[in-house]
């Protein structure tokens, strides 16, 4: 096993360019180091950022909150900025992991470890974020709900990485908010479902709704279907078998060692009914 | 009462305590467990990866054991190593050591075992069901009157189901073993509760090859929870011989998710209920109960916890006609051991389940069909032992009085009317015998030893552990508070078997009862004997008499005769008692059990030190609630938890407020403190939920999957009444 730790980001392309094979770069390694002790990874080589500051910190630019690939959760809980301008997204993350993972984990190293679970992609697919991917040559910005391809699949290229989020700074304005995380306990939890939701009601019609959910897909997704569907609907009109039918197009919970599917099922329906009832 | 500081506080807090894994030995190198990966299997081969020099580590298999290839327990049955056999997956097949623990790990890891796969039983619903896998021996309380149930009497008949739990103590299992080849010793450091258990299990390995076996604790046990009663003899035994082939220190230290899956846990168990209660006295008439205990592939010292079980199932009710049957079941699963309770969390999950049902199918008041049924003074158990206090009906009364149960119990009903959310609260009782059962303490014939020096410092010395608990501190505590010697001039010898005298072992509630109160006693023997009134000052005019030893050893009061063939007579001459009752926020979108108070009130007789009782006693009341709540290790078709990512070990944010507190303190005798607050629990949050929904669940732990499941039988169930 290599490791390297490129003194700058044109370093750290030119490092990476050079390894063949497969790579990882480590952010801040809550992920990684465990993979590491279990064996999973071995042989490949390991690229440091985590110590690489241009990628930290929360900034505002234009009509765009900009968070750092390598900001670490602690940093968006504790920024001002994000309290003053998305309150939503920063209380929803209070629950994350332990305040000592907290403070090691970062927003690009949740995204880009690829988990169905990450717990930061279904708030960032309601709010519209795009992310923004660097390489040597290149800058590039793709909304998150285009990132993922698969399990594990992005649509990052060869020597490309994450290197920021941005998130439109008006994203929660005039939305009710929705968010929720199931785990086997309160906080240090893997999810066994996350739901997260933004609605706008005018004249008693849904004008706007945006629901995402983690943990029942191969990766985090938005629920267009659901969405469409509700979309110019008083809450009345709903019908609720008719949402199921277009929920189910869109996810595909599974039984495993953490929760069943049945369970994840009633429950991510639940959700959405209290949600649309508020 | 005085809450005097923790001896190990200071030097915790600024690191200076050695755990296990902070020791090290000149030459040492590491070894590990190589284990099964099959539940029950023939091993065909073993294959090492390539690349490595073999001749750099020491391997020792079963055909190296000079000494026996049987662990002594109670039920002597389990080989330290798998021979041709394993039984079950985590089964030890070989100890292999080098100088490099990670190089050792990866070795290790690379290794495969072939082996020619057998049926197993790795299911516990799979296990405890078949009679058919019942062994061992059985135990049967028979207080049967002959007579025939009247016909009016109402009849109940269920099976409850509860899950293993997990010690998740802080410091996982290690060893380090010196051979001593000049005198033949081998030198053993252990984090254990039982340092002359671990001396056995190392001398029955090691047979003639070595002298004398010599165990010492390390300064730091971090934790145990019983998890460290019977492994670490076998853990002892493998990593003594490894030192004896090597000629080499050994360390073994296992990695959290070997820990987890490989050691004893708490016995899942099925625990079948059938009663008759009249339905104008509202009094339990019978009762007749099957308690069985999945065993693991072995017994061990499964038969203890079973006998335990058996004598508190019936929990603490006066039923004048009672049978009660206890067996060990057999599955292809590690050997469950000792877990804070010992079997009796699982009966009173069992019981105080059943009461409520009972009470909800006669439309009573939980709390008032408990007091009608509650064991009065002039009763007797089962075992025919009588009652002589009525501490456990005081204990409910004031936690019903202080918790406002009635109150809330209306409060809730009205407001769940109108809420989809439902709030909930629950009774539950327990009780816990201290010190051995039976006539255990008799045959274990506990000694201690006390040296005064010159300077009239007072040295204890017990083979008790203090795994965290604060036991050294209390134990000096009770000596030193008997003759009112300062506090700085009482220490406590860590346990060395070749120091110590041997005190017993640190578990069954037994260490302040039986040991605390014997250093109690002993210290004012002490008194008489010499006759002072301050010892400072009488060291100070007979310097000549000093450094002087003075042995004692505990006598049992003759009142406790029990027949353990037959199993009558009294039992545990003190009992622990306690009521609970628990409030809970049910969440109907998500299945949750949210815990909002608990409140516990528990009689332990005389608190000797408030804040470590009172500590004890809420970690043992959160660790009953989770095992109620959401600990569970195995789910069928997915095997076993790996690590605390998967085992929902409850954080605090997931705990209620507990409020403990202990009644009848002004007692002259220190009780049991160490299990009770676990017993009994559980059953509470059931109950509570219970309350919350009008659904009974008679399986643990009430985790959002099973509710949801409950949920969906109970609405179909509706439907299909509304189609009838």
């Amino acid at each position: 096993m290599k490791f390297y730790k490129p003194k700058s980001l044109l370093e750290l392309f030119e490092t990476s360019e050079k390894i063949e094979g497969k790579k990882y770069f480590l952010a801040g390694g809550t992920d990684i180091n465990v993979q590491i002790k279990n064996g999973i990874i071995k042989d490949e080589s390991i690229i440091f950022l985590n110590h690489l500051t241009e990628l930290k910190g929360v900034l505002q630019s234009d009509n765009h909150i900009i968070i750092g690939a390598l900001a670490s959760f602690r940093g968006i809980i504790e920024s001002k900025l994000l309290k003053n301008k998305l309150p939503f997204f920063q209380n929803s993350l209070q629950e994350f992991a332990s305040p000592l993972i907290q403070t090691t984990a970062t927003i690009g190293g949740n995204i880009a470890n690829g988990s169905p679970t990450a717990d930061v992609v279904p708030l960032l697919l309601v709010l519209n974020a795009k992310l923004k991917l660097f390489s040597k040559s290149k800058l590039r910005e793709v909304p998150i709900s285009e990132f993922y391809l698969g399990y594990k699949k992005f649509i990052l290229k060869r020597n490309e990485i994450i290197g920021a989020v941005l998130i439109p700074e008006n994203a929660e304005t005039g939305y009710e908010t929705f968010y929720k995380k199931i785990g086997s306990r309160k906080a240090l939890t893997i999810a066994k479902l996350a739901i997260a939701g933004l609605k706008r009601i005018s004249n008693n019609k849904i004008e706007d709704i945006k629901l995402a959910v983690g943990s029942l897909n191969e990766y985090p997704r938005r629920l267009y279907k659901v969405e469409e569907y509700l979309k110019n609907k008083t809450v009345d009109e709903i019908d609720f078998f008719e949402l199921e039918s277009q929920l189910k197009k869109e996810i595909t919970p599974i039984t495993d060692l953490r929760s069943d599917k049945e369970y994840r099922y009633q429950v991510c329906v639940n959700l959405i009914r209290t949600f649309l009832n508020h | 009462m005085k809450s005097i500081r923790k001896i190990d506080a200071i030097p915790k807090l600024n690191g200076s305590w050695k755990f296990l894994d902070d020791y090290s030995y000149k030459g040492m190198i590491h070894g590990q467990l190589l284990y099964s990966t099959c539940h029950h299997g023939i091993i065909k081969q073993i294959h090492f990866p390539d690349g490595y020099d073999l001749s750099e580590f020491t391997m020792v298999s079963a055909a190296d054991i000079p000494g026996e290839n049987i662990v002594p327990e109670p039920v002597c049955d389990q080989p330290y190593m798998a021979d041709k056999e394993v039984f079950h997956f985590g089964q030890v097949i070989m100890g292999i050591a080098h100088p490099n623990r990670k190089l050792l790990r990866e070795f290790i890891s690379n290794t495969s075992i072939e082996y020619e796969e057998l049926p197993a039983i790795t299911d516990i619903k799979e296990c405890l069901d078949n009679e058919k896998n019942a062994f061992g021996r059985e135990l049967t309380i028979d207080h049967r009157t002959g007579k025939k149930p009247d016909p009016n009497w109402v009849h109940h008949h269920k099976i409850y189901y509860t899950p293993h739990q997990e010690q998740a103590y802080l410091e996982p299992q290690g060893m380090i073993a010196v051979w001593q080849p000049k005198d033949k010793i081998m030198f053993v450091r252990a984090t254990c509760q039982c340092p002359f258990f671990v001396k056995e299990g190392v001398e029955a390995i090691m047979g003639d090859t070595i002298k004398e076996a010599v165990i010492e604790t390390s300064e730091g046990i971090g934790g145990a929870f019983g998890g460290k009663e019977d492994f670490p003899n076998l853990l002892a035994g493998i990593t003594s011989l490894l030192s004896y082939k090597s000629g080499k220190p050994v360390k073994i230290v296992l990695d959290r998710s070997d820990d987890i899956q490989i050691t004893t846990k708490r016995h899942p168990a099925r625990i079948e209920i059938e009663t008759w209660t009249d339905p104008k006295t509202k009094k339990i008439m019978k009762i007749d109960i099957d308690y069985r205990l999945d065993a693991g592939a072995y017994q061990t010292l499964s038969p203890v916890v079973l006998a335990r079980g058996v004598l508190h199932a019936i929990s603490g009710y006066s039923i004048p006609d009672a049978f009660i049957r206890g067996r060990l079941f057999h599955s292809n699963t590690p050997s469950n051991g000792a877990f804070r309770g010992f079997g009796a969390p699982q009966a009173f999950a069992a019981m105080e389940a059943h009461i409520d049902n009972i009470a909800s199918d006669l439309k009573m008041n939980p709390y008032k069909f408990r007091k009608i049924n509650l064991f009065k003074i002039g009763d007797e158990f089962p075992t025919t032992q009588p009652i002589l206090e009525d501490h456990l009906s005081n204990c409910l009364e004031r936690v019903i009085d202080k918790s406002n149960y009635s109150k809330k119990l209306k409060e809730f009903k009205e407001w769940n009317k109108t809420h989809k959310d439902k709030k909930g609260i629950g009774i539950s009782i327990g009780y816990h015998g201290g010190g051995y059962t039976g006539n255990g303490e008799k045959v274990l014939n506990s000694e201690v030893k006390v040296v005064i020096e010159k300077d009239a410092i007072v040295k204890i010395y017990v083979s008790n552990t203090d795994m965290g608990q604060g036991a050294h501190t209390t134990l000096a505590q009770m000596f030193f508070e008997a003759i009112d010697h300062p506090r700085e001039k009482c220490r406590i010898q860590l346990p060395n078997t070749s120091k110590t005298p041997n005190s017993g072992p640190t578990v069954a509630s037994r260490t302040i009862y039986i040991i605390g109160n014997l250093l109690r006693k002993f210290a004012f023997k002490i008194k008489d004997e010499l006759g002072f009134e301050n010892l400072e000052g009488y060291v100070a005019s007979n310097q000549n008499e000093f450094p002087r030893e003075f042995r004692m050893n505990f006598v049992q009061d003759p009142s406790v005769v029990f027949d353990d063939e037959n199993y009558v007579g009294v039992a545990y001459k003190d009992y622990s008692w306690a009521a609970c009752v628990t409030e809970i926020y049910y969440h109907a979108d998500t299945y949750q059990i949210e815990l909002t108070k608990s409140w516990s009130v528990m009689d332990i007789g005389k608190v000797v030190n408030q804040k470590i009782a009172t500590g004890q006693a809420e970690g043992g009341v959160l660790q009953g609630l989770a095992y109620g709540l959401c600990e569970f290790f195995y789910k069928p078709g997915y095997g076993r938890m790996h690590g605390f990512t998967d085992y929902a070990l409850p954080t605090t944010m997931d705990l209620p407020e507990i409020d403990v507190e202990f009644i009848h303190n002004d007692s002259p005798i220190a009780k049991g403190l160490g299990e009770i607050p676990m017993d009994f629990p559980a059953p509470s949050v059931r109950n509570a939920f219970h309350n919350a929904t009008g659904i009974f669940i008679n399986e643990y732990p009430l985790v959002p999957e099973r509710i949801y499941s409950y949920m969906q039988r109970a609405t179909d169930r509706h439907r299909q009444t509304q189609t009838v």
